[in-house]
C-alpha cells in the first residue's frame, strides 16, 4: 500500500462512522451507529481508546462542544475525519477492490 | 428529568483514574449513555451498565501517568528552574561559592553536633527495657541539709523493694569488684571492671548470652561471665564456655557459664566480667549489720515505664520507715531514671564518670546558632542580590509567570544550592569523622552514616534551611511590579536593608558571644591545669600493687632494690592515688570529734598510705608530723578541710585528738588540703590510716632522666619479684584525665566559634563586594571630584563597621550572663576580667573589617574612566 500506518478492522470501522456521522460523531452516536447499521455491540471504552488513537495517527481531530443536561453539562469530544484519514478508507477501499477483482468468482462472473 | 443520577462514588473515581484531558468527554459519553439506558432497561441495570462501562474504561491509554497529567506544565517549568538555577550559580561564581561555603560549613557542624548531642542523649537506649529501670542511691542529710550523694545503697534494699512495691518487677544489683589477676594457661591478664551480678542482671540489662545458657548462668558463685572481648583477650575464643579461669579474688578456679555481647559505649556500667552475686554471700554475712554499709549498684526493673513516680513514692515511704526503725540514719533513700544517670548524675562512687547536660545543650544551642548564622548569610545575599534579579523576574512576570511560579523558582534556587552544600558537608563529615570522634570523646565503633536518623536529620536540615533561606527573597522578589522594574525606575526598598542590617548585627553579636565564650574556656582550663593542687605530680610513676597477699611478701626486696638505682628517690604505698575518682577511696560518715559535743554527719573520704607518701608526693605537713615507720593502727592524719569542717582554726590544736573513728584513732599530723579530684570539685575532708608494708599502688618518684628507660627498669623489677600483670600510670596524666572532658568541650566549642566567625565573615565578604559593585559609579564619580583612597575607604567601611561595633555591644549583657554561669559550675573559676571581653570583641571587629577593606580597597584602584565611561 505504500503507507507506513496501518489500520486494523476495528480502527477503519471507527473512521468510516467518523466519516457517515459527519458533525454529529462522538462516543456514544458512534456505539449506537454500529449497533444500528451493523448490530454490533460494542463497548464504550473501546470507541474510545480508538479513537484517541486514530487521532494519534493524524486520520482524526476533535474538538470539544454540545453540552447538555444528559451529559451532566459536559461537553461532548466531537470528531472529524482529516484528509490524510479520507486518503486512508479511499486507498484502503481501492486496495480491496483491486484483491476482489482477482478473486476466481469474480473473474468468471465477469 | 427525575431520574437518579450515576452512582458518583464511580463518577469521582473515573476523574481520579483518567487523563484529565480525556475526563470530561468520557464521562459525558458515560452519563449520556446511562440516561438512555435507564430508558431502555430501568434503573437497575443502567447502573450496572454503567459500572460495567467505568470498569472497561480502565486501560492504558486513558489511565493517567503516575507522576499526574495535571501538572504537565509545572513539570516543564520546574526543570527550567533548575536549568535557570544552574545558570545564575555559574553566572555568580563568587556569590555562590560563599553561599555553599557557608552552607557547608553550617551543615557539617551542625550534622557532627548533632549527633554527638544525640549520642550523649541515648544512652541506656541500647536497652530496650531502660525506660522503666530506675536505681537506687543513698543522700546524706546532716539535719535537713544535703551534704553528700552516694549512688551505692544497701544489699538489702534490692530485694526489699522487690518483695514489698507492687510496681517492681525485678530487682538486680551489682556490686562492684576490685581489679582483679586473671590466670589462663600459666599466662596472667588483668580484668579491670568486674562486677559480682544478681542472676537478674543479664536478663534487665539485655546482654543475652552468645554463648551458654542467659537462664541458668550466675546460679553459682563460683561461675563467671565474660565479654566477648574479655574472652578473645584471655582465650583467643568466644567459644569457651565450660573452661575454667584462675581469678586472684577468689584464688580460685572459676568455671565460665557464658559470654555475652561488651557493653555498649551509651550505657554507664560498662564491664568485662561477671561474679554470681552470691560469691559476696559470706563476706556479706560476716557484716556486723546490713546497714552498715552501702556499697552496692541496685537497679529495680518497675512493671511499666509510667510508675516512676509511683515508685518515687514508695522509696520515700520505704526510707522514712527505715530511718523510724533506726536502720539508717541522717540519710534519705532516693531513686532515678537508668537514663538520667548519664547527663544528670554526679554523685560519689559512680561507675564511670558522666556526662554533663548542660554541655550537651550549650553545644546543640552553638549547634543551632551556627546554622543560624550560615542561612542568615543566604537571605542576606540574595536580597542584596534581589535587585539584579528584578529584571529576570520582571520579564517572566510579562511573559506570563505567576506570583507562585516565581516563588517557586527562588525555593528551587535556594533547595539546589542547600542540596549541593548538603551533599558536599556529608563529604566533610566522612572525612574528619575520625578526628572528631577523637574530639568529642566519642566511642571508635560510633556509627553515623549507617544511621536512618542521620539522614533524616539530614534531610530535615536541607529542607529547614532550603524553606528559611528561600522564603524572604521569594516573598520580596515575586512582589516587584514588572512594569517598574523593566523601565528602569526599581529602588531596593529601604525594608530590605533593615533587614539585612540587623541580621549582620545578629551574625556578629553571635559570633562574638562565641570567641568570648571560647577565650573564657581556655583562660578557665589554663588556671586549671596550672593551679597549685597541694602536691607534685609530674615525676610520680604510679604502678600497681600485685594482686595477693603472697606477692607482697616480696615487697621488701623489691623495695629495697628499687632505691639502690639512682633514678628513683621514693617509694610510697598506698591503697588509692590523688586524681583517682572518689569510687577508689572509702568514705565514712559523721566522724566527728570525740571531746567535742558538736555532731555532724558530712562525709569523711578515707584512704591508707605508709610514712613515705607525704614526701614522695611533696605534700606539706601543717602541723603535727608525718607517720613514723612501724606499724600504727590508731594514728590518723587528716587534713584542712576536716578542721573546718569541726571547726578548728589553730591546726595545732587539733594534734593529738580523738576522732570517733575506729576505736581508738588520734590526730597525729594535719596536711594541707590537696586536690584529690582534680581542680573542678572542692576540697572532700580527708582522714588517712597508716598502710603497713601493702597498698594497691605503689607511687614511684623518680628523677629527671629517659623516663622510658625508667619505667622499663621498674618493669623488669617488678617482674621479678611478683606474678601479676605490670600496669602503671603516670601522676600527672591521670590528673590531666579530668581535664579532658574540659578540654574536649573547649576542642569542640573552639571549633564551633571558628566556623561561626569564617561563616560570618564569608557573609560581610558578600555584601561588602556587593555593596561596592553597587557603588562603583557613586565612587567614580567621587574620585573625579577628587575624593581622597582614605576618604573613599572609610565611606565604604563605615557602615559595616558601626554595625559590628553595635553588634559586639549587644552581645556583652547575655555573654556576661552566659559566661558567668557557665564560670560558676567551677569549684575554682578565673574571674572575670575586662580583657576576656575586650580581647575577642576586638579581635572580631578586626577580622570583620579587615575582610571589607580586602573588597573596598580594589575598588579605590580602578580608574573611574572605566566605571563612568558608559553615562
Amino acid at each position: 500500500m505504500g503507507r507506513t500506518s496501518f489500520l486494523g478492522e476495528f480502527e477503519e470501522l471507527i473512521l468510516t462512522m467518523v466519516l457517515i456521522l459527519e458533525d454529529n460523531a462522538y462516543g456514544n452516536t458512534i456505539v449506537k451507529a454500529i449497533k444500528d447499521h451493523q448490530n454490533r455491540e460494542i463497548n464504550l471504552s473501546s470507541v474510545h481508546i480508538t479513537l484517541y488513537r486514530l487521532e494519534e495517527k493524524g486520520f482524526l481531530t476533535s474538538h470539544m462542544a454540545g453540552a447538555t443536561n444528559m451529559r451532566g453539562g459536559r461537553k461532548k469530544r466531537y470528531f472529524q475525519i482529516t484528509n490524510t484519514g479520507k486518503a486512508l478508507l479511499q486507498e484502503m477501499k481501492e486496495a480491496r477492490m483491486n484483491l476482489w477483482k482477482l478473486t476466481p468468482l469474480l473473474k468468471f462472473s465477469s | 428529568m427525575n431520574k437518579p443520577g450515576p452512582p458518583k462514588a464511580l463518577v469521582r473515581f473515573v476523574k481520579w483514574y483518567s487523563r484529565s484531558a480525556l475526563q470530561e468527554s468520557i464521562l459525558g459519553d458515560l452519563e449520556e449513555m446511562y440516561y438512555e439506558d435507564i430508558d431502555i432497561y430501568g434503573v437497575k441495570k443502567a447502573r450496572r451498565r454503567f459500572t460495567w462501562n467505568v470498569i472497561r474504561f480502565l486501560r492504558p491509554g486513558i489511565i493517567r501517568k503516575v507522576e499526574g497529567n495535571q501538572q504537565l506544565n509545572h513539570y516543564g517549568m520546574v526543570k527550567q528552574h533548575f536549568k535557570s538555577t544552574f545558570r545564575i550559580i555559574a553566572k555568580e561564581k563568587l556569590y555562590s561559592l560563599i553561599n555553599i561555603l557557608g552552607l557547608t560549613a553550617g551543615f557539617s557542624i551542625a550534622l557532627l553536633t548533632l549527633s554527638y548531642v544525640y549520642f550523649e542523649l541515648n544512652y541506656e537506649h541500647y536497652n530496650p527495657k531502660s525506660d522503666r529501670i530506675a536505681r537506687i542511691t543513698i543522700d546524706y542529710l546532716d539535719g535537713g541539709t544535703l551534704i553528700d550523694q552516694d549512688c551505692e545503697s544497701y544489699h538489702l534494699l534490692g530485694p526489699m523493694m522487690e518483695e514489698q512495691f507492687p510496681e517492681v518487677e525485678e530487682s538486680v544489683r551489682a556490686y562492684g569488684m576490685n581489679a582483679a589477676v586473671v590466670r589462663v594457661k600459666k599466662r596472667n591478664y588483668s580484668a579491670e571492671r568486674i562486677y559480682a551480678v544478681d542472676q537478674g542482671f543479664l536478663d534487665v540489662f539485655n546482654y543475652p548470652l552468645i554463648n551458654g545458657n542467659t537462664a541458668t548462668a550466675l546460679s553459682n558463685p563460683m561461675e563467671v561471665v565474660l565479654t566477648r572481648s574479655a574472652a578473645m583477650k584471655y582465650f583467643g575464643s568466644i567459644d569457651v564456655v565450660g573452661e575454667t579461669l584462675w581469678v586472684s579474688t577468689t584464688r580460685a578456679d572459676m568455671k565460665i557459664v557464658g559470654v555475652c555481647e561488651d557493653s555498649p559505649a551509651d550505657t554507664h556500667l560498662k564491664f568485662d566480667m561477671l561474679y554470681a552475686y552470691d560469691l559476696m554471700k559470706e563476706t556479706l554475712a560476716k557484716r556486723e549489720s546490713p546497714w552498715n554499709s552501702n556499697d552496692t549498684y541496685t537497679y529495680l526493673l518497675l512493671k511499666q515505664p509510667d510508675q516512676f513516680a509511683q515508685f518515687e513514692q514508695s522509696v520515700a515511704r520505704l526510707s522514712n520507715k527505715l530511718t523510724e526503725e533506726k536502720k539508717i540514719v541522717n540519710e534519705r533513700v532516693i531513686s532515678q531514671p537508668i537514663r538520667d544517670i548519664h547527663l544528670y548524675s554526679h554523685k560519689s562512687f559512680e561507675a564511670e564518670a558522666n556526662g554533663d547536660a548542660t554541655t550537651v545543650f550549650f553545644l546543640l544551642g552553638v549547634a543551632i546558632l551556627v546554622i543560624i548564622i550560615a542561612i542568615v548569610n543566604y537571605i542576606n545575599l540574595a536580597t542584596a542580590k534581589s535587585l539584579d534579579r528584578a529584571k529576570e523576574v520582571g520579564i517572566r512576570k510579562v511573559v506570563g509567570s505567576s506570583r507562585g511560579q516565581i516563588k517557586l523558582r527562588f525555593f528551587i534556587e535556594s533547595f539546589t544550592i542547600n542540596l549541593i552544600s548538603g551533599l558536599l558537608a556529608i563529604g566533610i563529615v566522612v572525612l574528619v569523622l575520625p578526628q572528631f570522634k577523637l574530639l568529642a570523646g566519642l566511642p571508635e565503633n560510633f556509627l553515623l552514616l549507617d544511621n536512618p536518623l542521620f539522614w533524616m536529620l539530614f534531610l530535615a536540615l536541607v529542607l529547614l534551611s532550603s524553606v528559611l533561606g528561600g522564603v524572604f527573597p521569594a516573598y520580596t522578589i515575586a512582589s516587584f511590579q514588572p512594569v517598574a522594574v523593566l523601565k528602569g525606575k526599581f529602588i531596593s526598598s529601604s525594608k530590605g536593608i533593615w533587614l539585612r542590617k540587623s541580621l549582620v548585627v545578629f551574625q556578629f553579636a553571635i559570633a562574638t558571644f562565641l570567641l568570648i565564650q571560647t577565650f573564657t574556656s581556655i583562660r578557665q582550663l589554663d588556671y586549671m591545669q596550672s593551679k597549685d593542687l597541694g602536691l607534685t605530680t609530674d615525676q610520680v610513676l604510679v604502678v600497681r600493687a600485685p594482686a595477693t597477699w603472697k606477692e607482697m611478701q616480696n615487697f621488701r626486696p623489691f623495695y629495697d632494690q628499687l632505691l639502690n638505682k639512682p633514678a628513683f628517690t621514693s617509694v610510697a604505698l598506698s591503697n588509692s592515688i590523688p586524681g583517682l575518682p572518689t569510687s577508689l577511696m572509702g568514705s565514712t560518715t559523721g566522724i566527728n570529734l570525740v571531746e567535742s559535743d558538736e555532731r555532724h554527719n558530712y562525709n569523711f573520704f578515707t584512704y591508707f598510705f605508709d610514712e613515705h607518701f607525704i614526701p614522695t608526693m611533696n605534700i606539706e605537713v601543717v602541723a603535727g608530723e608525718n607517720f613514723r615507720e612501724g606499724k600504727q593502727e590508731d594514728a590518723v592524719i587528716v587534713n584542712e578541710e576536716c578542721l573546718r569542717l569541726w571547726g578548728i582554726a589553730d591546726p595545732q590544736e587539733a594534734i593529738g585528738q580523738k576522732i570517733t573513728f575506729g576505736d581508738n584513732a588520734q590526730i597525729v599530723g594535719v596536711i594541707k588540703n590537696f586536690h584529690q579530684t582534680g581542680v573542678k570539685s572542692n576540697h572532700l575532708p580527708m582522714v588517712f590510716r597508716h598502710a603497713h608494708n601493702w597498698g594497691v599502688y605503689f607511687s614511684i618518684r623518680m628523677n629527671q632522666g629517659d623516663y622510658k628507660n625508667q619505667v622499663q627498669e621498674i618493669e623488669t623489677l617488678y617482674e621479678t619479684h611478683f606474678d601479676s600483670p605490670f600496669k602503671y600510670f603516670f601522676l600527672d596524666e591521670k590528673f590531666d584525665a579530668h581535664y579532658r572532658s574540659d578540654q574536649q568541650f573547649q576542642a569542640v566549642f573552639g571549633t564551633l566559634s571558628l566556623f561561626a566567625l569564617i561563616i560570618t565573615c564569608l557573609g560581610i565578604f558578600g555584601l561588602a563586594s556587593f555593596t561596592v559593585a553597587k557603588r562603583q559609579k557613586e565612587i567614580g564619580i567621587r574620585k573625579v571630584l577628587g575624593a581622597s583612597v582614605i576618604q573613599v575607604i572609610t565611606l565604604l567601611t563605615k557602615e559595616f563597621t558601626s554595625l559590628i561595633v553595635i553588634a559586639t555591644l549587644l552581645s556583652m549583657p547575655i555573654t556576661y550572663w552566659v559566661v558567668q554561669n557557665w564560670l560558676e559550675g567551677y569549684a575554682y573559676h578565673i574571674d572575670l576580667q575586662l580583657m576576656l571581653f575586650a580581647i575577642p570583641a576586638l579581635i572580631v571587629i578586626l577580622i570583620a573589617v579587615v575582610t571589607i577593606l580586602s573588597r573596598t580597597f580594589q575598588i579605590t584602584k580602578t580608574n573611574p574612566a572605566h566605571v563612568l565611561r558608559n553615562e
